[in-house]
């Protein structure tokens, strides 16, 4: 009997559901298996999937448009993705772009009449150090420029007649990280469970470790809540959804230093008896996938996970990875938890907060894949041995990403505490005009305040550091980090999704020479608004950025000539 | 009586994490009282109540919109921000438990500049004058501006619309220009409502609400309950209006208008008038309609007893098909079919049960049959002159009149179904002081109804009638002896899925009306009654589920169905604002009038035994029944093209 296309998407989605169960935290991984398989995700199987999983149509539809990932119409065989955060643009993504439109014959948003390719701006992909770069479907390009976008192009073309897969060429990464290098692995989990789990959370608060994925709330404390909170199935969340532009030390640890993040999941486990662990992978870090799972099965055999860990009668933890689709908002942790649930990435009101009431309504830990990999050497060398690094509040050593105008970047550890300044000269950034620290949601240094520390009693950060040189233009910079929040936005509260979009146009205007200062004065008043009545981080930090402008550079800003005038 | 965990409507789902947890029935425990602070204002509330509770316990008024007592906390208007000690950002107050004392401040500069900029920012992206839209003066985004001195558009205004208005359903418009992403909508259709016709498509400030596929409504899954409209804090969304049609019948002196009206717009049509909730003006509104041109005012509640009559004729053959000829096709329970949302969800979702749904048409098109039948025959009017309007608390019905198969006289059986906003602007149009109006009494050939009739605009008002009804015609005696003043309190309430068991212990002789369907009623002696009463289309998904699963309303006789929370008085063509409040105090009006009624049992209407004796001779499901009073139905599914 023949097959129409409708009944093979039917036999591939209920094979699916058998495999992913039907329930409707299996929704974004079916959705990813039938885009792999027919390359789109058509209406039709939007609404058979919805059928199975019995939940409407319209919400299936409202969780696939929310993520970028997901291909609602027929795309490219090639989907070529280029990042467009600072880095990139700084080192000659606009160019890059303009070679690939002319290539192409298309514009960015468009896919080629022959079906091969299609062109999109992306948000960052954790490239930053080899920037500009891009991703042909999985496979990541750095170093990019004109010439070699053209090579890669011809490539694709002759790859997709001998059909050899493609290899993606990335370089090394400059990365400093003494203390992770000196781990002895798992040495952390044995002393784990030697103690009691609660001597475990012990340690981890007197070491004074905070969270690195930015918020830095204190880790210890967050175990302690979730060890206390009832509940059948706790889980332990690893959030790998690395999306702040300008980092990639967390795609830096789990190529080289993937056990000790399972190990500290694993540990996190033992302490608040979680049974599940998941690692909510960005969906740009695909090419990792497999690694991952291999470091994973070896732990399995080695009865680092499954059943009686390390013959510790009753302690059964397993993990899994969850592929995210491609939603900035997603690192927010009950943002996360929504898309793992199935649901559109939206962070949740609080409290309850996710120690209370997490995933599927059970105590959750969500840590940041450095977290995981730094408690495990503080528990394997111990709080004190932490705590003598670092400053009064913010204890150890941080790892950081930097890129932008300077000439080593890389991933670097290094101790709290240190200055600006002393940064910038590790890593040859001397002479810059103004330094992002803490990615496009941190704060915009400049120069005359190089003296300030990198602490939680200063500047406190997460990973990312962009370097800004004299010549750079900071409406540009700010121009791009907006586009960026709104289109990163989940869109749910008024003031982050419309104000963003307000803040972005008045920078335009600034550009122009057509802002007053009466309206100057209206966008930073209304910036405050933003950070005040947002309900996420993300809005809480998106207008830092039009306040440092304001703050720090507003004669450069308010001196641009009339856009247009005689 | 047996309740069933159910969407409660005692219990408002006020918590985001029990939101959409038809689950666990709500648990009285012992919370523990906390001590917050608010404008300097010492209170204590129980643990966990929203900072917006709060401060309305001490008579604060914090403005919302994104928040609705009926659905579950959004949080993401940002409107309702307010201060709170020790937290660096503002919180919402609708989404903020109180979980230790506090103080919270509500006026501070940072809420009120706050409060003032996401006025600007909906303002900014909201295409509308207000002087041309039809929730001038009943908007709510439209009184934040005001209430927050919005003189001018600090963050711009669009000059031109984004979108196309999509007029494509028959009850519903929606013109996204004006929305302003509150998400009532949404959260409506699927938490009250487990439709899901609408849904938030994309993200960022691209994100807006669509329907499946961007389709037209009338092409997606709706049940054109309204409830979305109800609930709509500006005009984004609208019923359909016909107000100009049926002016247009009205200054037409070759036509023969009529209107018939339903209890529940009686109850609620004065709020549109400035009328406390709850006031009744039914005689009045006779005046009001008799001045506008109307050439005869009827009482929908005639059919409604006729449906009784009908409904439970049915109902007694299928049982006694079922229960004595032991024929196991016998599709039970039965459901009522007088909700044309209810009826379009099942048909959409439960396909299967069709056979299930009472063959009798609804009250309002039982009594369009008539009007083009047996009352055209009386006046001697040729029923292609005859234009039957209904007043209705319902947008569903306006899709339901023009349903093809429901034309028995050859003509539509209802030309226009108006809802209760459109008849008060109708009214308002006319220069008419509705409050200030004597009283008129329904016309003639049908005169006053019954108080059974009345109470269908109750949930379980259509079972209470029928019970009345049946428990008389088997036992004989009166229901009183039965249930004081006939008032059957086991089907009242507010749950959302109810359950009730009515053992029939003795039985009496056999009505004349009857006597061609059962030989006796001896087969019904010690059989207990169970019948079911669900409001709100969630609510209906659920016992359709249950019964799936052979659960307690799978044991049911008969169900009644409403699509709306509260039934047709909370309906989606009745003023705005509707919440449990006003919906409560709707109810008690309508149970009030019954109580009035010198005739309260459907099977004791006057102009009903007529109907039998004159027109429909061959008695309740009689062949000439069958043609003008019953229909049949169409399973639709969920895939539309």
């Amino acid at each position: 009997m023949l097959l129409t296309g409708q009944d093979k998407e039917k036999t591939l989605i209920s094979r699916l559901v058998k495999k992913h169960g039907r329930q409707q935290s299996s929704l974004i991984p079916i959705m990813q298996s039938v885009q792999a398989e027919c390359g789109f995700v058509s209406e039709f199987a939007m609404q058979y999937i919805a059928d199975l999983i019995g939940i409407s149509a319209s919400e299936v539809l409202g969780v696939a448009t929310f993520f970028h990932f997901i291909n609602k119409k027929p795309k490219g065989k090639f989907i070529i993705r280029l990042s467009r955060d600072m880095s990139s643009i700084m080192k000659g993504a606009k160019s890059v772009a303009r070679q690939l439109e002319n290539d192409l014959g298309i514009r960015f948003g468009e896919t080629t009449p022959d079906g091969m390719f299609t062109l999109e701006w992306t948000s960052c992909i954790g490239m930053n150090y080899q920037a500009p770069a891009m991703m042909v479907n999985n496979e990541v390009f750095s170093n990019l420029t004109p010439p070699r976008v053209h090579r890669v192009i011809e490539d694709c073309r002759q790859e997709f007649n001998a059909r050899r897969p493609t290899v993606g060429n990335v370089g090394e990464t400059y990365a400093n990280t003494l203390n992770y290098t000196n781990h002895e692995i798992n040495s952390g989990l044995q002393r784990a469970v030697s103690v009691s789990p609660s001597e475990v959370i012990a340690e981890l608060t007197v070491s004074g470790l905070r969270g690195r994925g930015g918020a830095g709330f204190p880790t210890g404390i967050k175990w302690n809540l979730a060890s206390k909170a009832k509940g059948d199935c706790k889980y332990i969340i690893c959030n790998a959804d690395e999306g702040e532009p300008g980092t990639f030390k967390d795609r830096i640890i789990l190529g080289k230093y993937a056990d000790m993040v399972f190990e500290g999941m694993t540990i996190a486990a033992y302490s608040i008896g979680a049974r599940e662990g998941v690692v909510y992978l960005r969906w740009e870090y695909t090419h990792l996938k497999p690694h991952l799972e291999a470091v994973l099965e070896a732990r399995r055999k080695s009865n680092l996970l499954g059943a009686d860990i390390l013959c510790q009668k009753g302690f059964c933890f397993d993990i899994r990875i969850h592929m995210g689709a491609g939603a900035y908002v997603c690192g927010e942790e009950t943002a996360l938890i929504e898309s793992l649930e199935g649901r559109r990435g939206e962070p949740r009101n609080r409290p309850p907060y996710p120690a209370e009431r997490g995933l599927h309504g059970q105590p959750t830990v969500v840590n940041n894949v450095e977290t995981l990999a730094t408690l495990s050497c503080i528990i394997s060398r111990g709080a004190k041995w932490f705590s003598s690094m670092g400053t009064e509040r913010s204890k150890g050593f941080k790892l950081f990403s930097v890129s932008g105008d300077c000439s080593r970047p890389g991933v670097y550890e290094l101790p709290w505490g240190i200055t600006v300044d002393q940064l910038l000269e590790t890593v040859g950034g001397q002479g810059a005009k103004a330094v992002q620290i803490g990615g496009y949601t941190g704060q915009l240094v400049p120069a005359r305040q190089f003296d300030r520390r990198l602490a939680y009693e200063d500047l406190g950060i997460g990973g990312s550091i962009i370097v800004y040189s004299a010549e750079r233009d900071m409406l540009e910079v700010a121009e791009n980090y907006l586009e960026f929040f709104v289109e990163e936005s989940c869109g749910q509260c008024t003031t982050c999704r419309v104000g963003n979009q307000k803040l972005l146009e008045g920078i335009r205007l600034l550009q122009q020479g057509k802002c007053s200062n009466r309206y100057l004065n209206d966008l930073i008043s209304l910036s405050e608004t933003v950070k005040l009545a947002s309900k996420c981080g993300l809005g809480q930090a998106s207008p830092n950025v039009v306040i440092a402008l304001n703050a720090h550079f507003k004669e450069e800003i308010m001196a641009r000539p009339i856009l247009g005038a005689a | 009586m047996d309740t069933f965990p159910s969407n409660d409507e005692s219990q408002p789902a006020a918590d985001a994490a029990d939101a959409g947890n038809h689950e666990t029935a709500p648990v009285e425990t012992e919370v523990p009282l906390i001590a917050v602070t608010i404008d300097g204002i010492d209170v204590e509330v129980p643990y966990g109540t929203t900072i917006l509770d709060a401060a309305r316990r001490v008579g604060l008024r914090i403005p919302t919109l994104c928040h609705h007592d009926d659905l579950c906390t959004a949080g993401v208007c940002r409107i309702c921000v307010v201060a709170v000690e020790g937290m660096r950002t503002l919180q919402a107050a609708c989404a903020t438990p109180v979980t230790q004392p506090v103080k919270i401040q509500t006026n501070t500069p940072a809420v009120r500049t706050a409060r003032r900029h996401v006025v600007d920012l909906m303002l900014s992206n909201h295409y509308g004058d207000c002087t041309i839209c039809k929730r001038n003066n009943n908007c709510e985004l439209q009184s934040l501006a005001k209430e927050y001195g919005v003189d001018y558009y600090r963050f711009g205004h669009p000059t031109e619309p984004k979108y196309a208005i999509d007029r494509s359903s028959p009850s519903v418009v929606r013109d996204m220009n004006k929305c302003v992403l509150c998400r009532r909508c949404v959260r409506t259709c699927s938490e009250l409502q487990g439709v899901g016709a609408l849904l938030v498509k994309g993200r960022s400030v691209r994100s807006r609400i669509a329907t499946f596929g961007d389709k037209p409504l009338s092409s997606v899954v709706c049940v054109n309950c309204g409830q979305c409209i109800n609930r709509c804090p500006t005009g984004a969304l609208t019923e359909l209006d016909q107000t100009d049609e049926v002016w247009a019948m009205l200054d037409d002196p070759t036509k023969h208008v009529v209107i018939q009206t339903a209890p529940s717009p009686r109850a609620a049509i004065g709020e549109c008038f400035g009328l406390e909730a709850g006031s009744q003006v039914t005689y009045q509104l006779n005046t009001a309609l008799k001045r506008m041109g109307f050439d005869g005012v009827f009482d929908t509640n005639h059919t409604a007893d006729l449906t009784i009559l009908e409904e439970g004729t049915e109902l007694i053959i299928r049982l006694y098909q079922a229960l004595v000829q032991g024929d196991t096709d016998i599709a039970l329970p039965q459901f009522t079919s007088c909700s044309p949302g209810w009826v379009k969800y099942l048909e959409h979702f439960y396909p299967h049960a069709v056979p299930n749904l009472s063959s009798a048409k609804s009250p309002m098109q039982m009594f369009g049959a008539l009007l083009k039948t047996y009352y055209a025959d009386k006046k001697g009017i040729d029923p292609k002159d005859i234009v039957v309007v209904a007043l209705m608390p319902c947008t569903a019905k306006k899709f339901e009149c023009n349903r093809p198969e429901l034309c028995s006289s050859g003509f539509k059986d209802v030309d226009y179904a108006l809802t209760t906003r459109e008849l008060a602007k109708m009214v308002a149009e006319s220069g008419i002081d509705l409050p200030h109006l004597p009283d008129s009494p329904f016309d003639e050939p049908f005169g006053d109804g019954t108080g059974s009739g009345n109470i269908f605009g109750a949930t379980g008002g259509v079972m209470e009638a029928a019970l009345r009804t049946v428990i008389e015609v088997v036992t004989g005696k009166q229901v009183e002896n039965f249930f004081d003043h006939a008032n059957i309190l086991p089907v009242r309430g507010i749950e959302g899925a109810r359950m009730a068991e009515i053992p029939i212990s003795e039985v009496g002789p056999v009505p004349d009306l009857f006597k061609p369907l059962v030989p006796d009623w001896d087969w019904l002696r010690g059989v207990t009654l169970r019948v079911g009463i669900v409001h709100g289309s969630a609510n209906a998904k659920m016992v359709m589920e249950d019964i799936k699963a052979g659960g307690p309303f799978s044991k049911c006789h008969f169900i009644e169905f409403m699509a709306c929370p509260g039934g047709c008085l909370g309906g989606g063509g009745q003023p705005i604002p509707t919440d449990a409040a006003i919906r409560a105090k709707r109810s008690k009006a309508i149970y009030q009038i019954d109580s009035d009624f010198a005739i309260r049992k459907s099977h004791e209407n006057p102009v009903v035994l007529q109907l039998y004796r004159e027109f429909l001779t061959d008695g309740p499901c009689g062949h000439i029944a069958h043609h003008h009073l019953h229909t049949h139905y169409s399973p639709r599914g969920k895939f539309m093209s």
